[in-house]
């Protein structure tokens, strides 16, 4: 029996009709049309599918979308704004972290929930938040190299806001 | 790879899930984080009629220290919470280190203590889909009467792969257990049981609501070692969690406990009291990590063979303890 | 930013990808984000035994499905056969666990997956086969009914006097190597949209490096003209060699369509993946190689049997290969080679991340590693001493017109430390040295290999450049776009490459052989020089001077030595179209390699134009106890012709030594009964950051005369020399040779206690 669903997806809320064993994912890519959120392994591996709640990297191929009721969710479409791209994208851009694209939207978001916590990472730690990644284009060699950048201690080229 | 259909449920209290789950009996399934339950129900190796979420109870989403100098977590709380929290990494370091090596950031800001405690046994006969399942007998645990990692063996021997496991067990910690009108405590290392399909002696309307950490004393020291292919995402191949008590005559106390390799962590009780009895020296660890090899039982070649967990076993003990005999030595100056 | 070097303005440049923006914003479109209008899901009924017969197939409870709209089994398909071997939907044998038995088509994923389950199949099993060594062996069954044996090909060469050399060389090996099976493993999983819903025109949407490979294959299917096989390639997540044709899926859903009468979007899910997209398979590679005792090479006789699986596919193409790359690395005086595909029960076999050519370097290079040690050489100075050279033609006529192999390995070692290093590291570290070669612009499909290319330029100035070459994300689209700007003398930024459409682009080949930069790049700078002829008779009537004279460069054209008289690129155009001719400026172009075609029988010719070479250098440290290998640090030099994109050479440097060192400590399918064991991304095992070394990047430019802007390939160049130079360094480490990848944990323990046994003291 299809539940009705409310959840604010970048600052809009919608209803949604919703089976119980629908994921998030589904509903992002399926009910709302946000094809930027990727499907990959369904099992939680890859993290092509992580988007934001509540500030942390959450995978939604493992997120009921029940469970997101009165949730406010960040996806790869709601982090750019007026036209202008977040840091961590431009970042990504500009070091050529981005080869196929099919991991980068679960990729930023991974980065972005990461420099939001944590505005200057160690590399152990950028390491870590990526670990449940995976990009075999790239071998993860120019993603550090883009996070590492954006995230350079203020008074060192800092481009990162952190909060946003 | 799509969820089953299934009923959701999602109480507002803990009082609320008990009675739901007495309810529903075997055809209830707990849901905290999901990232144990909602993969096995992928693969359709579970399909429990109806889920309750106790993700977000506030009874369960507490971190606290008691008067006694217990600390009591709930199990909702999630790992990178856990992870983070540091009155945990102060106290607890050995159990810090096994929650911040579960799996990925990712899994960990989604999994719950609870769901990391009871994390189902692995198998890669079992947690595959159906459709390669369909070209096997059914074995124990999917209905049929057949082992596929060990053949003619009338159990079944999936590991227990959880990370908190043997750091739970090794701090000698309690498990509280709830059902409704029935609440029990139970010793970590009472907990598991060496079984691949019943790991643990939860009953099916019983939930963990929460684990009691006793307080250190200061002549104690721990550590937990995780060795695995990949780091910040993978299984423990093998791990380990020690920890060692010293008094005025020398070891007081020896807790090892072997995960990953069994279908329960491994207490390694004979290993614990050679060096009860021999001491902390360069001579009884390699003594122990050779008994060591004794006391782990049948081993199956799931994921690496049988031969390399035996040695990986070994390697562990020595290098746990050894690691130990150094921070004791570094604590006494 | 500066713009390019001195000579370019534009080539040479750290340019980012030009849509890389689309990519990071979540806007690029992939297959599975396209929703048709009244489109229906696809699931595969595939089998659940190995090798047997098809006693029945009952789809009527399935059929009766609400939302179910179409069932196919082997009767709807016209007996197509998809291989030689390889029936679309088996009809009365199925011969890999995986294989297509029927397919349902229902208004959602859901009702597609209950109504294949309800599908049922009869089979009598039969006995399976899935090693080599069985289906080789005296009495095997045949598992194809219209072969003799298993064997499902074989190439054999000859070139020079074998036996005759082998005879003058002073010391012979002979080694045995094993590589293991592995997966592509690419973030996007398999997927196809087909519209057949008008009889005689089909499109399908599908990830692809080659549209027309899948064109030509599907219109041959479907008794079409190939111009009524419209092939969507939108974006590409990754291919690794593994997208490169059609597989049986896309004409399943092309069937399903056509029965229903709607179209159809088929997701291979990620356990399919691994049930059926299994890569590679388990090679075995027999090495004799012969020496001079001052360690040159004499002659080499190798025997290749590889792992075919269930139907052949397109992997005779292997066996070609092998063959002929033994030869490209090392001068040699004579060449002997069998390779031979086994038919068995496991999945078939396709092209893993290097075209299955990272097996046989690593064998190569390490047996070339423990003959320098025989002899008591320095495995660098060896090198040196063999490598070919500019100028040099190998024993099959290969023609080299540029070479930096010796440059790579020069460069690689200085960077390394080598000398300071090798034989002087403390135990279990190791350093290890690895060199490869593939061919850049590759020929042999068809008689030609065109690209071709158009372009027209807007009268704002701005280009749109047409070309049927995918970018999977090697960043080929830019590249092009690099080399229209240089040649138009204006920037990547004023150019749309337009693509992924055959009812629009022009002919290419596809993304494979390596032939982006080289074959489409010269047919895309032929396209540019076209349109920039037509500006030249502008802009030489209005500046007075000879079309030769004038210089193109940062949207400016002006008279060689009179930049203060430069007008804009975009008035030039305007011009053209405003003049009495009125002439709207589009330029067209097509390459096809000038090579001669590879003689059939003796294999001699000089088919491919040029090649890049590579050297790569590893250190590594081995944990005695827990056989874990850690790869500390990657030097890398590639020969590359001339680095159109820097940024993206690195690029493709870092993920082919990621790619390579994952085959080579991480990647491998645990087979039992023709199952993957570990078919899950968290028991098949990628390196993650963690585990990822230090990479240092050395570009070698030598200028190839052939490629466009002197450019070769570095699409799959790199890969060829990382999985050899990490073996070396990890014998190097142990003490003890590695012959089999790939190198897990339990491996380096069984090396090590074999050499505890091989140095124990004798009783």
């Amino acid at each position: 029996m299809k539940k009705i669903l409310s959840l604010t997806v970048n600052g809009d809320t919608y209803e949604v009709a919703v089976s119980p064993w629908k994921t998030l994912l589904d509903v992002l890519r399926d009910n709302l049309g946000l094809m930027g959120t990727k499907r990959g392994c369904g099992i939680g591996t890859c993290g092509v599918c992580t988007v934001i709640i509540d500030g942390k990297a959450i995978l939604s191929c493992l997120t009921l979308a029940l469970e997101c009721e009165g949730k406010a969710i960040t996806t790869i479409e709601g982090i750019s704004s007026e036209g202008s791209l977040h840091p961590v994208q431009k970042s990504f851009i500009e070091n050529g972290a981005i080869q196929c694209g099919y991991c980068s939207p679960g990729i930023i978001m991974t980065a972005k929930a990461l420099l939001d916590e944590n505005p200057h990472p160690s590399d152990d730690e950028i390491k870590e938040a990526l670990a449940g990644t995976f990009c075999r284009c790239t071998g993860h060699v120019k993603i550090m190299e883009a996070i590492k950048k954006v995230s350079q201690p203020a008074g060192e080229g800092a481009s990162h806001a952190p909060g946003k | 790879m799509r969820l089953p259909r299934f009923e959701f449920l999602k109480p507002a209290s803990l009082e609320e899930s008990l009675t739901l789950l007495e309810k529903s009996g075997r055809k209830a399934k707990v849901l905290a984080g999901g990232t144990d339950l909602l993969v096995n129900m992928k693969y359709g190796v579970l399909r429990p009629e109806t889920v309750v979420s106790v993700k977000g109870i506030p009874e369960l989403c507490s971190i606290s220290s008691e008067r006694d100098g217990q600390t009591i977590i709930g199990a909702s709380v999630t790992l990178t919470d856990l992870a983070g929290n540091s009155l945990i990494a102060g106290k607890f370091p050995a159990f810090h280190s096994a929650v911040r090596s579960v799996a990925s950031k990712h899994i960990r800001n989604m999994a719950s203590l609870g769901g990391n405690i009871c994390f189902d046994t692995r198998c890669w006969y079992y947690n595959q889909s159906k459709l390669w399942r369909d070209a096997r007998e059914l074995c124990h645990r999917t209905g049929g009467s057949v082992c596929h990692a060990i053949k003619g063996s009338k159990r079944c021997h999936a590991i227990n792969a959880s990370d908190t496991a043997p750091a739970l067990i090794a701090l000698d910690a309690k498990i509280a257990v709830m059902k409704k009108g029935q609440k029990r405590l139970i010793p970590a290392k009472e907990f598991y049981r060496d079984d691949g399909i019943r790991h643990t002696v939860l009953e099916p309307e019983e939930m963990v609501t929460s684990i009691q950490l006793p307080e250190g004393n200061g002549n104690s020291q721990s550590t937990f070692i995780k060795v695995s292919m990949r780091k910040g995402i993978d299984f423990a191949t093998g791990s380990i969690a020690a920890a060692v008590s010293v008094n005025g005559k020398g070891v007081s106390g020896v807790r090892l406990v072997v995960g990953s390799i069994a279908s329960a962590p491994v207490l390694l009780e004979k290993t614990a009291q050679l060096i009860i009895e021999s001491g902390l020296t360069e001579k009884s660890i390699e003594k122990a990590a050779e008994t060591a090899r004794s006391e782990l039982g049948t081993l199956t070649n799931l994921f690496t063979t049988a031969g390399y967990k035996r040695h990986l076993a070994e390697v562990l003990v020595k290098r746990a303890l050894s690691e130990l005999k150094e921070k004791i030595g570094r604590a006494r100056k | 930013m500066p713009r390019g070097s001195e000579k370019y303005s534009v080539i040479g440049k750290r340019q980012p990808k030009l849509d890389a923006v689309h990519k990071a914003t979540g806007r690029s479109q992939f297959t599975d984000d396209v929703v048709l209008p009244n489109m229906l899901y696809g699931k595969i009924v595939r089998s659940t035994i190995p090798r047997g017969k098809i006693l029945n197939i009952d789809t009527s409870r399935a059929e009766r499905v609400p939302g179910v709209k179409a069932v196919i089994t082997h009767k709807d398909t016209g007996g197509l056969m998809v291989g030689p071997d390889q029936q679309l939907l088996c009809e009365d044998m199925v011969y890999y666990f995986g294989d297509e038995v029927a397919a349902v088509a229902a208004v959602d994923e859901e009702t597609a997956i209950e109504a294949a389950g309800l599908i049922k199949v009869e089979y009598e099993p039969l006995h399976p086969i899935f090693s080599i060594e069985e289906a080789t062996a005296e009495g095997a069954p045949v598992l194809h009914k219209y072969f003799e044996d298993n064997y499902a090909d074989e190439v054999t060469m000859n070139f020079g006097d074998a036996e005759k050399v082998f005879a003058e060389s002073d010391h012979i090996r002979v080694d045995e190597f094993t590589v293991h099976p592995g997966h592509n493993t690419f973030a996007e999983h398999h997927v196809v949209i087909a519209d057949f819903t008008l009889h005689d025109k089909l499109t399908v949407w599908t990830p692809i490096q080659s549209a027309l490979l899948i064109q030509k294959s599907m219109a041959q299917d479907f008794g079409l003209p190939e111009s009524n096989v419209r092939i969507l390639s939108l974006n590409t997540g990754g291919a690794f060699s593994g997208k490169p044709s059609a597989r049986p899926h896309h004409s399943i859903a092309a069937l399903l369509s056509r029965k229903s009468g709607r179209p159809v979007k088929i997701r291979i899910t990620a356990d399919e993946e691994f049930i059926v997209c299994r890569s590679g398979s388990r090679g075995k590679f027999t090495l004799k190689t012969g020496v001079k005792k001052d360690g040159t090479l004499k002659a080499v006789e190798a025997d290749i049997l590889h792992d075919c699986g269930a139907y052949i596919e397109i992997q005779f193409i292997m066996l070609r290969f092998f063959g002929l790359s033994l030869q490209l690395l090392y001068k040699l005086d004579a060449e002997r080679y069998r390779g031979r595909l086994v038919y068995t029960n496991n999945p078939p076999y396709f092209f893993p991340h290097g075209g299955g050519l990272v097996g046989l370097r690593f064998a190569f290079d390490s047996q070339f590693d423990l003959i320098a040690r025989d002899l008591g050489l320095d495995p660098v100075e060896m090198r040196l001493k063999n490598a070919v050279d500019k100028g040099y033609t190998t024993l099959s006529k290969t023609h080299y017109a540029s070479c930096g192999l010796k440059e790579c390995i020069r460069k690689t070692a200085k960077t390394s430390g080598w000398k300071k290093k090798y034989g002087k590291l403390p135990p279990f570290r190791g350093i290890g040295i690895g060199c490869g070669v593939i061919n850049s612009g590759g020929k042999g499909l068809y008689d030609h290999d065109t690209s071709a290319a158009f372009l027209k330029i807007g009268e704002d100035g701005r280009v749109s450049l047409f070309t049927g070459l995918p970018d999977m994300g090697q960043g080929s689209h830019t590249t092009m776009a690099m080399i229209a700007a240089e040649t138009l003398g204006i920037v990547p930024e004023d150019i749309t490459v337009i693509s992924g459409d055959t009812d629009v682009a022009p002919m290419d080949i596809g993304a494979f052989s390596q032939r982006g930069t080289f074959t489409t790049g010269n047919a895309v700078k032929v396209a540019a020089l076209d349109a920039r002829k037509q500006l030249e008779k502008t802009a030489s009537k209005k500046f007075g001077t000879r079309p030769s004279a004038l210089v193109f460069r940062d949207k400016k054209v002006y008279p060689k030595g009179t930049p203060e008289k430069a007008v804009s690129f975009e008035d030039v155009v305007s011009d053209t179209l405003h003049s009495q001719e009125g002439r709207y400026v589009m330029g067209r172009g097509f390459y096809n390699p000038p090579t001669e075609r590879t003689d059939p029988v003796t294999y001699e010719g000089n088919a491919t134009l040029a090649f890049s070479f590579g050297a790569q250098i590893a250190e590594v440290e081995v944990d005695p106890e827990t056989g874990i290998v850690k790869l500390l640090r990657m030097t890398v030099a590639h020969d590359v012709g001339r680095a159109i994109n820097p940024l993206a050479v690195e690029g493709q440097l870092d993920g082919q030594v990621f790619s390579g060192m994952a085959q080579t400590l991480f990647e491998e399918c645990i087979m039992e009964n023709g199952q993957i064991l570990n078919s899950s991304p968290v028991e098949y095992k990628l390196p993650r950051p963690f585990e990822i070394p230090e990479i240092a990047h050395i570009i070698v430019e030598t200028n190839d005369p052939y490629g466009p802007y002197g450019a070769k390939e570095v699409g799959e160049g790199p890969i060829m020399c990382t999985a050899q130079a990490i073996a070396n360094a990890v014998s190097n480490a142990i003490g003890y040779p590695i012959k089999e990848l790939p190198i897990t944990p339990e491996r380096v323990l069984q090396a090590l206690r074999q050499k505890g046994k091989a140095n124990a003291p004798k009783k």
